[in-house]
């Protein structure tokens, strides 16, 4: 019975729609980002537009690795916990005063720290075997502990320069977009590896990928690894935005990586979507907390006003279905 | 193609303290179609998973072209040269058709990237294999979870030789394709094997054994008990050395004794793939539902069982009925057993006991009485001489056989007035099928209406009182008395699948 | 598949005599009966939080509830209000925020079943909305005082130097057992965690069941951010958020499956008594909040390879 609806017009829907996962954070993107420019008409001066997004991309690089890691069948809880970990690691590794070669030493450190910390993880999930769920919770105890190891309270200074190069607009166009560009393009030169198409199967179906003779404990490990080196990439862009050390920085950065997801129309069963979503997905959620501050919201009010808009969010998909397949 | 000899040699393997294969040996070459046999658990999966990686040996040998080889994953037996289409089918439901008979294998590219392009269009030459036997949405960029269970065990079959396999193994891989799509299949098959390939082909269907084999390899409780070639060995030979003891006559049953009131009547009824059934149903009376897989026969059930919504006229014992749940039809005496024991019939880590009383808690008060509980279901398991450790043991641990049985157990726990049956014998070896056939005789003779669907033709034959032939979703045939016969029969269903391809 | 298990209820019950006695040796004074009693009290408070969380769990289709906290917070915040240090409103204002919470959890399994949003998903967002509903009703004054017989109830030794929070969590720990194996929710409740399609074929009415079990979860949690406000005797709006995790992770050191369809609130109750052990030594010990965090994360690692693992998928 489940093939016998497949020459329907929702299955057609649903085929075109393929693919195209995303398309449902577009059109929340367009209903925010008008609202937004009702309330904030100077929303798209490039001052403010850059400012933004500045603030917006780390979370935007998490959410990617997050995705990435959902497709391929996990979920990553201890990503807020690499955030810091990276974080202090950076910023104790710059020092004061810091020489271009040890600027550059501290970055590398800093990325190897994420991308290690994300193998940890997809080694217990893959290989040990762990819930992913579960795992991932028990290693960010261990990922903040070592941050709170490094950096027992907040402090430190990113040298001027550095705040200045992640301020830039190289072509009058915020260096924020250039990345996610950049994200968007590696992406797509990695699913149309093979890769990519093992990262879906391993999602979507572990058990026939692996009889098929797909590796799947290696694509799951490198999924992991690839979403803690993008987690470490947002940790780098937040310590350019903030300029500081913080081992708690990170922790309530997770949740919203997850929900960001799916927002961007990736399925938390893994094997569907995409990393274009997830960024929208970003974008959206930061904007809808805007528009709340901006719409004169009583302040007791706004967290419980964020809440119930998240949520709306997430039942958008559900609510259509559900009243399509109550008509007759 | 390259020469291929593969020796299997005393395989054992064990789950736990469950020997699953404890000697499995056979033989086979270039040029030759080897038929795998035994009875449910007898361990010919088993020793068709080893000898593609996909389960690793406890002991024994496996020799390949004279050497000794081991497989650490499935990978290493396809470098080998060694394909195969499971039983369980091994496909992605959200990738497409060519991604899935591509996949670890694809053509690759500049820049490591994969060859769409040539991908696409190998799978088209792949899809032109079984073109006539398959509806014209099989294409290369369908996604698989849109297919019906026959194209995507077609799917799974040309992802074999998308490898170039030297030996194939086709693990029941015709259970869900029809008659058509069979023939197709053996054609290709003796193609391949002129070519130089070796099968092995893991059957429960002796017509389709002695069709396309040149021996048989015959398991029984994990060994290999006998080879024999099948141009000098007669079925029953066969048969009798699967299943200790010999064979007796075959059970047929006299025709319907006493047909009581009508149970069931329907009429017009539409749901998924059923397009405006018309049907009747005493009590008393087996009724069987025929013809071709998927025209319709489990979406009929599912919908006389409130599972799925319907649009038509369904009355029960007279009085018009409305299901939206099935847990209203059961209200009404209705039960089901569904075709997919494991994803719809049983909850395998859980005891026999709550597997065959889940649809009877209700009758045992706020605070259950479980001591009342346990009598019932202890009695049932006596009454369908389930063969089990105890009833609190799971019910992963029962045969094919003896699970099938707690399905059924848990609907007469409910004295049903109406029994809905979908292929229930499939994956059941020929001892338990006989058992279960009893069991249906002495409802039927109890005065229960059943309503079967079966992709057995020889079980609609020796069971039924009638038969109704489905095609496209329709009833196209009743056959009863002097009609219902096998030419008959296969005519209604085959005969009516060439109207429509012409 | 079939090769000899250990209890998990049993192996967790080990590990809690192990640690007490570490402690014991570790640090004298550790093992005492004063001390044994505030151990026993810190359990009984997650173990209670806890409750609601197995049966989400149980309950399968990546079943979790993660808005416990948030809930626990949002019951205490309440209680605090209405009862104001008057013990005449001590049961009006528990049953007032046993229906509130009741409430939040049939809305996630509304949501779960009706909308289809992936519970981790669903009863995250509720998160947020709960959190917001705190900051809502208190307006950023944390108003109200706990009163006399709340506080003597949990923290103050009721009968034979036991807490009172501790007789609570027994007759719960029977009420959870009796539910889970002598009624028909209980069957039902692992049916759908094992396999939904089997349940729904065998007329369980799966939808209800799923709801019914969130809006338990929900009214749990109630009970615990009221038991836990007699602890405290001061609300906070961090109070409850602190305890999500740590009840999955009860839950999953007492060996009931992630999966759902398996396990039972024995096992929760013995995992409550294992972490809060766990976390008392690390205190005890004095180690640093950075070595704490690394040894709890890495205590749970370990109990995961113990028995967290899922199946092979190569035989």
């Amino acid at each position: 019975m489940s093939y016998a609806p497949a020459m329907t017009a929702t299955t057609q829907v649903r085929r075109a729609l393929a693919g195209r996962s995303y398309l449902f954070s577009v059109l929340l993107l367009i209903i925010v980002v008008s609202i937004n420019y009702a309330l904030q008409p100077n929303m798209f001066r490039p001052a403010s537009l850059s400012g933004n997004l500045r603030t917006y991309l780390p979370l935007m690089l998490l959410a990617a690795g997050q995705a990435i890691i959902v497709i391929g069948g996990g979920i990553d809880l201890s990503i807020g916990a690499i955030v810091s970990l990276v974080n202090v690691i950076i910023v104790r590794a710059l020092g004061v005063d810091p020489s271009p070669g040890r600027i550059a030493l501290a970055i590398a450190l800093g990325l190897l720290a994420g991308t290690l910390a994300g193998a940890f993880n997809g080694l217990c999930a893959a290989y040990l075997r762990f819930q992913p769920i579960i795992t991932t919770f028990a290693t960010s105890f261990v990922f903040s502990g070592l941050a709170l190891w490094v950096l027992p309270s907040p402090g430190g200074v990113v040298p001027p320069d550095l705040l200045r190069a992640y301020a830039a607009n190289p072509l009058r166009i915020p260096l924020a977009i250039w990345v996610a560009a950049l994200v968007l393009l590696l992406w797509g030169a990695l699913r149309a590896t093979r890769f990519g198409t093992y990262l879906y199967a391993v999602g979507g179906q572990p058990l026939s990928a692996y009889v098929t003779g797909v590796p799947v404990s290696l694509v799951r490990l490198a999924s992991y690894s690839i979403g803690g080196l993008l987690a470490a990439c947002g940790s780098l862009a937040l310590t350019l935005n903030t300029g500081t050390g913080d081992p708690l920085v990170g922790g309530p950065m997770t949740l919203p990586s997850v929900v960001a997801v799916v927002i961007g129309g990736t399925r938390l069963s893994g094997g569907q979507g995409g990393i274009a979503g997830a960024l929208i997905g970003v974008v959206v959620l930061r904007l809808l907390d805007s528009i709340i501050s901006f719409a004169n919201v009583p302040s007791w009010w706004q967290t419980f006003a964020q809440g119930m808009i998240v949520m709306v969010a997430l039942a958008g998909p559900g609510l259509v279905a559900l009243v399509r397949g109550q008509r007759p | 193609m390259h020469q291929i000899a593969l020796t299997a040699h005393q395989l054992v393997k064990r789950y736990g303290g469950v020997v699953a294969l404890a000697d499995g040996s056979l033989e086979v070459r270039s040029g030759e179609v080897v038929a795998l046999v035994g009875a449910n658990g007898s361990g010919k999966s088993t020793l068709g998973k080893i000898i593609t990686g996909a389960v690793a040996p406890d002991g024994g040998q496996l020799i390949l072209d004279g050497r000794a080889v081991h497989f650490p994953s499935p990978q290493a037996a396809r470098r080998a040269g060694i394909a195969a289409v499971y039983q369980d089918l091994s496909l992605v439901p959200d990738l497409t058709v060519a991604e899935n008979i591509w996949l670890a294998h694809e053509p690759i590219g500049w820049g490591w990237r994969v060859r769409r392009g040539a991908m696409r269009e190998a799978t088209a030459r792949l899809l032109d294999l079984f073109a006539g036997t398959v509806r014209s949405t099989l294409t290369p960029e369908t996604p698989v979870a849109a297919l019906p269970p026959d194209e995507r065990q077609i799917v799974e079959i040309l992802k074999a030789l998308s490898l170039n396999p030297r030996l194939m193994i086709l693990d029941e891989a015709t259970a869900s394709l029809d008659s058509n799509q069979v023939a197709r299949l053996f054609e290709l098959v003796a193609r391949w094997k002129a070519e130089g390939m070796a099968v092995i082909f893991v059957s429960h269907r002796m017509e389709e054994i002695f069709r396309l084999a040149d021996r048989a390899v015959v398991l029984r409780s994990g060994q290999t008990v006998g080879t024999r070639d099948l141009r000098t060995t007669s079925e029953q030979e066969l048969v009798a050395l699967m299943i200790e003891g010999g064979l007796a006559v075959e059970s047929r049953s006299a025709a319907g004794a006493t047909r009581g009131a009508e149970r069931l009547r329907v009429a017009g009824l539409r749901a998924g793939a059923v397009r405006g059934v018309d049907l009747s149903l005493h009590d008393g009376e087996i009724v069987g539902l025929g013809g071709l897989r998927g025209q319709g026969q489990t979406d009929l059930l599912l919908a006389l069982f409130g599972a799925l919504p319907f649009t038509g006229e369904v009355r029960l014992a007279g009085q018009p009925v409305r299901f939206t749940h099935p847990s209203q039809a059961m209200e009404a005496g209705i039960a089901f057993v569904p075709g997919d024991r494991t994803r719809e019939g049983l909850l395998p880590i859980r005891s026999i006991l709550e597997n065959l009383l889940l649809p009877s808690w209700h009758r045992y008060g706020a605070l259950l009485r479980l001591t009342q509980a346990r009598r019932d279901a202890q009695a049932m398991a006596q009454r369908l001489n389930l063969v089990m450790e105890s009833l609190d043991a799971p019910v992963s641990s029962l045969s094919g056989g003896n699970a099938q049985k707690v399905v059924l157990g848990k609907w007469l726990l409910r004295e049903p007035r109406l029994l809905l049956l979908d292929d229930p014998t499939k994956g059941v070896d020929v001892g338990a099928k006989r058992e279960f056939y009893q069991s249906l005789e002495e409802l039927r003779d109890a005065g229960v209406a059943i309503l079967l669907y079966s992709s057995d033709d020889e079980e609609l034959l020796g069971l039924c009182d009638r038969v109704l032939v489905l095609r496209d979703g329709q009833v196209r045939a009743e056959l009863a008395g002097p009609t219902l016969t096998r030419a008959e029969l296969v005519s209604a269903s085959i005969g009516a699948l060439m109207g429509e391809t012409s | 598949m079939k090769r000899p298990k250990l209890n998990p209820v049993v192996i967790a019950l080990l590990l809690a005599v192990l640690l007490f006695a570490l402690g014991g040796i570790l640090r004298p004074g550790f093992a005492s009966h004063a001390q044994a009693m505030n151990i026993l009290r810190l359990a009984a408070l997650l173990g209670v939080i806890a409750a609601g969380q197995t049966l989400v769990i149980i309950s399968g289709g990546e079943g979790i509830d993660l808005s416990v906290g948030a809930v626990i917070t949002l019951s205490a915040t309440l209680t605090y209000r209405l009862v104001n240090g008057d013990n005449g409103m001590v049961l009006p204002a528990l049953g007032l925020t046993l229906l509130v919470g009741l409430l939040i959890g049939v809305i996630n399994g509304l949501g779960i079943t009706l909308l289809r949003i992936p519970p981790l998903v669903m009863t995250l967002g509720m998160t947020g909305v709960v959190q917001g509903l705190v900051l809502v009703v208190t307006q950023g004054q944390m108003q109200g005082a706990v009163a006399p017989i709340m506080a003597r109830l949990v923290a103050r030794p009721l009968a034979l130097g036991i807490p009172g929070v501790v007789l609570i969590w027994v007759v719960l720990g029977v009420a959870m057992w009796l539910v889970l194996q002598r009624t028909a929710y209980g069957k039902r409740l692992f049916a759908i965690g094992v396999n939904r399609t089997t349940a729904r074929l065998s007329g369980v009415r799966v939808p209800r069941v799923v709801v019914a079990t969130y809006g338990l979860s929900g009214m749990l949690a109630a009970l615990g951010g009221f038991v836990l406000l007699g602890y405290t005797q001061i609300v906070f709006l961090n109070l409850g958020a602190p305890y999500t995790l740590p009840s999955i992770a009860a839950v999953v050191i007492g060996g009931t499956l992630l999966s759902g369809g398996q396990g039972g609130y024995a096992g929760t109750m013995a995992g409550a008594l294992v972490l809060t052990l766990l976390t008392s030594l690390l205190t005890a010990l004095q180690m640093p909040e950075s070595a704490r965090q690394i040894v709890y994360g890495g205590t749970l690692l370990v109990l995961l390879s113990v028995y967290g693992r899922q199946r092979a998928l190569r035989q």
